[in-house]
């Protein structure tokens, strides 16, 4: 219990000096907010009225008093509102949330589906026509760029074959059809990146494991091979599997900026450009500070998922 | 083959994944519309960007806007006539808002008003200031008494950023005020799409012709050209220059472009090589502007090689057109006269953020070399470049604009030094001449005499060189082939061609 408070503890901690990292570091970036707001379509910010805005928007206020009212809001559970357009940050990242946090779900699906079964027929015939296979897409998964995998799946699939939209999304309800035709391709795109990762974790693990001990008294003892898999290699074999899967989907929250780009999908990634690139400084914060949160929670569970898989740590 | 329950779920989920789905744009009763951006603000009197344009022009109208031949015609107001130099008097139509109050001239004093106040950031602020007075002497009349003649005021009057909204509207930064235009906002998700419903008391009969609009937002300009490509769209705007060809030569498609807006550079003109004249003529004289065109826009442009007026306009001159054409040996000369025979160093303020942006910058980075003006590139995003544009912290910048209209008034905002600063404009490049030129111009009605005025202008242009030309830039919508009626307004009226959308039907 200790242990777990502790834990606790140190991620507000974390999370707190995150959040005052990119507080200071947005503002240290050049580019006003009320200049940009007034300079789009080429307006002529008038000194004047790039001070009202200032002060409408409190940007006229010495730093530590922005900092100040900041944390004082954050505390209170108040986000902010954008400074361009007036919306509550916090709304606006609990509409788009879920939505990344779909696609990152399906794509590791995706990639558990694919990546498991390929690095477990990999290790259990090195060298084989599947392990080359998987290895070579490994390869390709990993070293073609995100946004060069998508563009061609635009090509292939949207123009040229005309099978699903370019690009966008729609709610699962009323469009469910709809709505997985435009999840499928950045979800496919996500999920090839992840692949390598898995597959060569699993491959790698489960060669490992069967050096061990405990697999030949099994293989002694008569079990036969998909017993002694399932049983005994899987369950040690995907520690590391895990380890990695949960680091990488933490990696993925801040990570799917380029698909949510290429493929016009309005997740929290994408809102967070756009929000850069205005110098919105709430928005900005607030989606740093729930992706912050978000990484902690993952790791906390990683750390839970250790104990189901393995009595050792629980009861260390 | 036996038919499971297992295999009749495999074949529901797999159905919508069969055959051909191409067209993903919504029904038949629907025109969907590949916006450039989301509007980052909503403003009824701001400049706020193409895509914030061309959505107000689809819930708001003023008393004038431009028709397809991008000449003034009545809007809200059915007539208007000057009454004096100082004085335009309008005589309202039967339009009604979206609300169905009726819009009156009580409506379109209040409007204006709020314009010009001192802490409003409408576009217009300045020219609504120099109002002496509006008068409604019934509800169907509209008098506006400007303190100086302005012969621009139906101009400007017909300009996006004048619409008329309902007296005392409480505004909302999040979305646009109620309007009198053709069409009623029904939805909208922020970053992503905005719906709307044909406004049925529309005051054009038969108008608009879409029962419904979407506009989605495409910020990527690749992704966009695959939207429509795919079918998601009818129409695109901001067509990419590399995609123009491939559009153009594909049958299912229909390419619309004008040339208008164009690329400039402006100078710092406080202090630093760039205050004196003959170095920005002698960098006027030393880009060669065929590489820009080929580069940035693909062969979809134009040399610009004179002051930034269309060859429609009736103040073009094709005799001065070229003065600046690509002259090295020139350009050094005045150099050396200036005290910069061996050249010098500078910095050139470009940005990453948009290829064209930064196509320009190199190609005048490596003109300018030959010449001995060694630039050193600044490419930042779009928001620091406009930031330090607008500060000053820079020689030389690359700036993509237009005029505000097909007038050489239009011009004003780019090379009258005397208004505040922005990035747009030369920084702190006061030419008083230009200044005077500009307003005699507005002084003047008599068509001859405005072109006496503004070819001084244009000699004033090209002596001081308030901004160097570059290049035009064709800009450009796409549509389905099966999309009638749109027009892309002419030159510089481009980014106003959503106001043809109310005309706008899929055959």
């Amino acid at each position: 219990m200790t242990w777990f408070l502790r834990r606790i503890g140190v991620s507000v901690i974390l999370i707190w000096i995150v959040a005052s990292i990119v507080f200071l570091a947005i503002r240290m970036v050049p580019g006003d907010p009320a200049e940009i707001l007034l300079s789009q379509g080429g307006i002529a910010p008038d000194p004047s009225l790039v001070a009202e805005i200032h002060s409408q928007l409190g940007l006229d206020k010495p730093l530590p008093v922005q900092y100040a009212d900041r944390f004082v809001g954050l505390f209170r559970g108040d986000l902010g509102e954008s400074l361009t357009d007036g919306t509550p940050v916090a709304s606006e990242i609990m509409r788009r949330l879920p939505r990344t946090l779909e696609l990152i779900a399906v794509s590791a699906v995706l990639a558990l589906i694919f990546g498991i079964p390929a690095g477990l027929i990999a290790a259990n015939h090195p060298g084989g026509w599947l392990d080359r296979l998987s290895g070579w897409m490994s390869a390709l998964g990993l070293s073609v760029p995100i946004f060069v995998v998508g563009t061609l799946l635009v090509l292939v699939f949207s123009q040229t074959l005309g099978l699903v939209p370019a690009g966008g999304y729609v709610p699962l309800w009323p469009d469910p059809a709809r709505h997985f035709m435009l999840m499928a391709m950045p979800a496919f795109t996500i999920a090839l990146g992840l692949f390598p990762i898995i597959f060569r974790m699993t491959r790698a693990s489960v060669l490992e494991v069967l050096q061990r001990d405990f697999v030949r008294t099994a293989t002694a003892k008569g079990l036969s091979h998909g017993a002694i898999m399932s049983r005994h290699v899987l369950r040690n074999a995907l520690m590391p599997v895990v380890t990695v899967l949960g680091l990488q989907l933490g990696t993925l929250l801040g990570g799917t900026v380029l698909v949510e780009y290429v493929f016009n999908f309005p997740g929290l990634s994408g809102l967070m450009v756009d929000a850069v690139n205005a110098r919105d400084y709430p928005f900005v914060e607030g989606v740093v500070l729930v992706i912050a949160i978000l990484f902690v929670l993952i790791n906390l569970g990683v750390d839970l998922i250790y104990g189901v898989l393995d009595p050792r740590v629980r009861r260390s | 083959m036996q038919l499971t329950r297992r295999s009749l779920i495999a074949a529901g989920i797999a159905l919508p994944c069969l055959g051909t789905t191409r067209g993903f744009a919504a029904g038949k009763d629907t025109l969907t519309f590949g916006l450039s951006a989301y509007p980052g603000a909503f403003s009824v009197w701001g400049q706020v960007g193409t895509a914030a344009t061309t959505v107000k022009l689809m819930t708001h109208r003023g008393l004038l806007s431009f028709d397809h031949k991008g000449e003034i015609q009545p809007e809200i107001a059915e007539s208007f006539a000057r009454v004096d130099d100082a004085g335009w008097t309008f005589k309202l139509r039967d339009a009604v808002f979206h609300d169905g109050r009726p819009v009156t001239s009580a409506d379109v004093k209040w409007s204006f008003e709020q314009v010009a106040l001192d802490n409003s950031t409408a576009y217009y602020r300045a020219v609504m200031q120099g109002v002496k007075a509006i008068e409604t002497p019934d509800a169907r009349t509209v008098t506006i008494v400007m303190k100086e003649p302005l012969s621009t005021l139906p101009l400007i009057l017909a300009m996006p950023h004048m619409m008329i909204v309902p007296k005392d509207t409480v505004f909302e930064r999040s979305t646009l005020p109620m309007g009198a235009g053709p069409y009623k906002l029904v939805r909208q998700e922020r970053g992503v799409a905005l719906d709307f419903e044909r406004f049925d008391k529309f005051y054009k009969p038969g108008l608009p012709k879409m029962p419904k609009l979407r506009m989605v937002a495409y910020a990527d300009e690749t992704l966009r050209v695959s939207a429509l490509k795919s079918g998601d769209v009818d129409l695109i705007e901001y067509v990419p220059w590399q995609a123009m060809a491939e559009i153009e030569a594909d049958k299912k498609f229909k390419l619309e472009t004008t040339l208008g807006p164009f690329m400039y550079l402006t100078f710092n003109g406080q202090s630093g090589p760039f205050a004196d004249k003959r170095v920005r003529q002698a960098v006027a004289y030393g880009v060669k502007r065929d590489d820009i065109v080929k580069s940035a826009f693909f062969g979809r442009g134009g040399l610009l090689e004179g002051m930034p007026l269309a060859k429609e306009s009736p103040f073009y001159d094709p005799a001065t057109a070229n003065h600046f054409a690509f002259d090295p040996a020139k350009a050094k000369a005045l150099l050396a006269e200036a005290g910069h025979p061996n050249g010098f160093a500078c910095k050139l303020l470009s940005n990453a953020q948009y290829g064209m942006h930064r196509s320009t910058a190199e190609v005048v980075q490596q003109s300018l070399a030959a010449i001995g003006i060694q630039a050193e590139l600044n490419l930042p995003d779009y928001a620091t470049y406009t930031t330090l544009g607008n500060r000053g912290q820079y020689d030389m910048a690359v700036v993509g604009n237009t005029a505000d209209y097909n007038d050489p008034d239009g011009l004003a905002s780019l090379i009258d030094g005397t208004l505040p600063v922005s990035f747009v404009r030369s920084f702190k490049l006061d030419v008083p001449e230009i200044h005077a030129l500009l307003a005699e111009g507005r002084r003047t009605f008599e068509p001859e005499a405005r072109k006496a005025v503004y070819k001084k202008l244009e000699t004033a242009f090209l002596d001081q060189v308030p901004l160097a030309p570059l290049a035009w830039r064709e800009q450009g919508y796409a549509m389905k082939t099966a999309v009638d009626g749109f027009v892309n307004l002419p030159s510089q009226l481009t980014f106003f061609s959503g106001m043809t959308l109310e005309t706008t039907a899929i055959a």
